[in-house]
C-alpha cells in the first residue's frame, strides 16, 4: 500500500512518516512540500521521494495521503486528495474556519475517500483504557470534566492566524474536545471562554481557559494554554479529570514517564508507552485495507471539535457562552 | 496576655483552641459547644474550661477579650453582632457569612462597636501558599499569565449535616473555595468577570464539584477547581509566568506519609495519612497574627474587607452557575441580585 505526505510544515509529519515506514506491507511513495529544502530534506532521511507538486505526488497510485500541512492550506490539499481517489489522513484542526471543514467532508464523501482527522490522543493506551472503564458503566453517570491540553507556544506559522487560523485556542482545544465528545457520547451545546495573549511577544492568543456545557447535562472545563516553558521537563499534557455518580478518574496521557536529569538537559520527562502517533496511522492504514468507507476517527469529528475552538473565540469577543450551532 | 473564648468544638475550633493554649501572648479563657461533651473533650485537651453557651461562659468568666466563633456558616452573623455588643474583639472562620448583606452588617458593627474583626482566611498563611506569594511578588516567575488552583476531598459531614444544606454552606464553592479566591485576590488583584460552573442542582447526591474561571483586572486568568467528589485531602496551585511557572500539589509533593495495617497482618484495610509537619502550623501563625494585630493596632494581612471581596467573588460564581453568564464584578456590583450579570 502506497501512502504519500503533503508537507512537513507540521512537525507531526515526522512522527508519522516513521510510523508509515515502521508498518508493514506500507511504503512511504513520496513526500510533497512547498517548501523544497524541507522537503527534500526529509525525502533523505525517511529515504522516499520528493515532489515539487502534489499532483504528481497524488498520481503515483497512492491509496493515502497524510496532509499535515498548515491548517489553512488542509482544504486544498484534501480536496486535491478527493479529487484523486485517495483516502485523507488529516492534522487537527481539520481546517481554520467551519464552512471549509464542511467543504472537505462533502468533497470526500462525493469522492467515496475517507477523511480521517487526526486525534492521536484517541490512541493513547490511558485514554482507551479510561474509555472501556466509562462504557462498562465504572463510573456511574459522567457529570462534569476538567481537561488540560497545555503546551510550549510553537512559534512559525502557529502563530500566523492567516495560516493557523489562531493560537493556542485553535490548535490546543481540539484534542481534548473530541475526547469529552468521545467519552460522554454527547454534543457540546455551550461554550464560554477567558482568552488571552498573555505569554507571547507576538500578537496571538497563548492562554485559555473554555467552560464547556454538553447537551445532556455534563459540564468540563479545558485549559489550552501555551502556558509551558522550555525548563518545564516536556512539552506539554494531555490531562482530564472525571467525576461520575460511580467514582472518579484522573487521565494522565503522558503520566508513563521516566524523570531524567542531565547535565545537558537539565530535568526532562522521557515518555516511554506506547506510541500513540504509530496508533493512530495504522489504524488509517487498517480502515483503507479493510475498505471501509469511513474511518474511526471521522472529518465531522474534526469538524464537531473545531467548532468548540470557534465557538470560545466568539464567546471571548461577546463575553457571554456560545453554541456551537449558532456559528 | 489575651483571653479569648472560642466558640464551636468541631474540627477548627479545637484546631484554634489548640493554638491559642500554645501561644505565649493568648490564654484560652474557653471553649464553648452545645454538645457538653465535645466541648469538655476538647477543653480537657487543652487545659480550659467548656461552657454549653455564649451566655454562660460569659457569665462565669471574668475577662474575654476576643470571641473567636468557629461555627457553621449560617451561625456566624448571630455569635458575631453578639460579641461586638459585649465589646469583645472578633476573629470569625471564613466565610464569614452567607451573603453580602450579611457580611456588611457584621462588618458596620463590629466598626461602629469599636471592635476589630478577623477572618479566618487562613490560606495565606500556608507556608508553600506564602511562599509562592514571596516568589511572584519577587518577579521570579514574569508576569503571572494562567493559574491553576484547587482544593477537595471527599464530602463533608459536619454538624447535622450543615454542609449538605446549600442554602447554609452554599456548597463547596462558598465553604472552600474561597479559600483559593481570597488567595488569588492576593496575588493577582481584583477580579474583574467570574464564569462558573457546578454540580450544585444537576444532580442529587451528596457529591459537590465546581469549576471556576477568574479573569483578572491585570488580565490574568484563573481557573479554580473545587470538589467534594473525591477522596482524600488534597490542594494545588500552579502559577504560569511569561518568565516560569511555580507549582504544588498536595497529592503529590508529600513530605510525610504513613500507612497503619489494618486487622490482619499483611493486609489492608487502613488508609495512608499524609501529614507536613511545620514547627508553626498555618493556624497558629495567622491567630498570633491576629493577637498581635489587636495589641499593636495594626492591619492584618487579610483583612475583613478582603474576606468581603472574597465572598463577593464567590457568590459572583454562585449567580454565574445558576444564570450561565458571567457575572462582572468590576462595576462597583455589589448587587448579586441580577445586575451584575453580563448580557442579561
Amino acid at each position: 500500500m502506497k501512502i504519500g505526505i503533503v508537507s512537513f510544515a507540521h512537525m507531526h509529519a515526522y512522527s508519522y512518516a516513521k510510523a508509515l515506514i515502521q508498518l508493514e506491507g506500507v511504503e512511504l511513495a513520496g513526500i510533497y512540500d512547498p517548501d523544497e529544502q524541507r522537503g527534500q530534506k526529509f525525502a533523505g532521511i525517511l529515504g522516499t521521494s520528493y515532489y515539487g507538486d502534489y499532483a504528481e505526488l497524488l498520481s503515483q497510485g497512492l491509496s493515502g495521503i497524510v496532509v499535515t500541512s498548515e491548517n489553512a492550506n488542509h482544504k486544498e490539499h484534501v480536496l486535491a486528495a478527493a479529487k484523486a481517489g485517495v483516502h485523507v489522513l488529516c492534522e487537527k484542526p481539520i481546517s481554520t474556519n467551519a464552512a471549509d471543514a464542511r467543504d472537505m467532508i462533502e468533497a470526500c464523501k462525493a469522492a467515496g475517500v475517507m477523511l480521517q482527522t487526526a486525534f492521536p490522543v484517541r490512541y493513547n493506551r490511558s485514554v482507551i483504557r479510561a474509555k472501556q472503564m466509562i462504557d462498562e458503566g465504572k463510573l456511574g453517570r459522567i457529570l462534569a470534566m476538567k481537561g488540560t491540553n497545555r503546551g510550549q507556544n510553537p512559534g512559525g506559522w502557529f502563530v500566523d492566524p492567516a495560516l493557523s487560523g489562531g493560537g493556542a485556542v485553535i490548535d490546543h482545544t481540539v484534542h481534548v474536545a473530541d475526547i469529552m465528545r468521545w467519552f460522554t457520547g454527547a454534543e457540546v451545546k455551550e461554550v464560554y471562554a477567558e482568552i488571552g495573549q498573555l505569554m507571547s511577544a507576538v500578537p496571538i492568543d497563548d492562554c485559555g481557559i473554555l467552560s464547556i456545557e454538553f447537551d445532556n447535562g455534563v459540564f468540563a472545563t479545558l485549559d489550552c494554554s501555551w502556558s509551558r516553558n522550555p525548563s518545564f521537563p516536556t512539552w506539554g499534557d494531555v490531562t482530564l479529570e472525571i467525576v461520575g455518580t460511580a467514582g472518579t478518574l484522573t487521565i494522565d496521557a503522558f503520566g508513563q514517564k521516566l524523570n531524567v536529569f542531565s547535565e545537558e538537559r537539565g530535568y526532562r520527562h522521557h515518555f516511554w508507552g506506547d506510541d500513540m502517533d504509530f496508533g493512530l496511522v495504522r489504524d488509517f492504514v487498517a480502515s483503507i485495507a479493510e475498505g471501509r468507507t469511513e474511518a474511526n476517527v471521522t472529518g465531522v469529528d474534526g469538524l464537531k471539535a473545531l467548532e468548540v475552538a470557534l465557538a470560545a473565540y466568539r464567546s471571548a469577543e461577546r463575553l457571554t457562552a456560545v453554541s456551537p450551532a449558532e456559528l | 496576655m489575651i483571653h479569648v473564648l472560642v466558640i464551636g468544638a468541631g474540627a477548627m475550633g479545637s484546631t484554634h483552641a489548640a493554638a491559642y493554649a500554645d501561644m505565649p501572648n493568648a490564654y484560652l479563657a474557653g471553649i464553648v459547644d452545645t454538645d457538653a461533651g465535645k466541648g469538655a473533650r476538647v477543653a480537657e485537651a487543652c487545659g480550659t474550661s467548656s461552657f454549653t453557651s455564649y451566655a454562660k461562659a460569659m457569665e462565669a468568666l471574668d475577662r474575654v477579650d476576643v470571641v473567636d466563633v468557629c461555627l457553621p456558616t449560617p451561625l456566624h452573623k448571630k455569635h458575631v453582632l453578639q460579641a461586638a455588643d459585649d465589646g469583645k474583639h472578633v476573629i470569625c472562620e471564613k466565610p464569614l457569612a452567607r451573603s453580602l448583606a450579611d457580611a456588611r452588617e457584621m462588618i458596620d458593627h463590629c466598626r461602629s462597636r469599636g471592635v476589630r474583626l478577623f477572618v479566618g482566611h487562613v490560606l495565606r498563611f500556608f507556608h508553600e501558599y506564602a511562599h509562592a506569594k514571596r516568589l511572584l511578588d519577587d518577579g521570579v516567575i514574569g508576569n503571572p499569565a494562567v493559574i491553576r488552583a484547587g482544593r477537595g476531598g471527599g464530602y463533608p459531614i459536619g454538624w447535622q449535616h450543615w454542609y449538605s444544606d446549600f442554602g447554609a454552606s452554599g456548597g463547596i464553592t462558598l465553604d472552600a473555595m474561597i479559600h483559593d479566591f481570597d488567595f488569588l485576590r492576593w496575588c493577582f488583584g481584583e477580579v474583574e468577570r467570574v464564569y462558573a460552573k457546578g454540580l450544585h442542582g444537576r444532580v442529587h447526591a451528596q457529591l459537590d464539584y465546581s469549576l471556576v474561571t477568574l479573569r483578572f483586572q491585570s488580565g490574568a486568568i484563573a481557573h479554580v477547581e473545587g470538589t467534594w467528589s473525591h477522596e482524600g485531602f488534597s490542594m494545588n496551585l500552579e502559577i504560569a509566568g511569561t518568565q516560569g511557572i511555580i507549582g504544588y500539589d498536595s497529592a503529590r509533593d508529600q513530605p510525610l506519609l504513613s500507612f497503619q495495617r489494618g486487622g490482619h497482618a499483611g493486609g489492608g484495610g487502613g488508609v495512608p495519612v499524609p501529614e507536613s509537619p511545620v514547627e508553626e502550623n498555618p493556624y497558629f501563625q495567622e491567630l498570633r497574627h491576629f493577637l498581635n494585630c489587636i495589641e499593636q493596632d495594626e492591619e492584618p494581612i487579610v483583612t475583613a474587607e478582603d474576606a468581603y471581596e472574597a465572598l463577593r467573588i464567590a457568590l459572583s460564581a454562585l449567580k454565574s452557575m445558576e444564570t450561565g453568564r458571567p457575572v462582572d464584578l468590576g462595576a462597583g456590583a455589589a448587587d448579586l441580585s441580577s445586575k451584575g450579570v453580563i448580557g442579561s
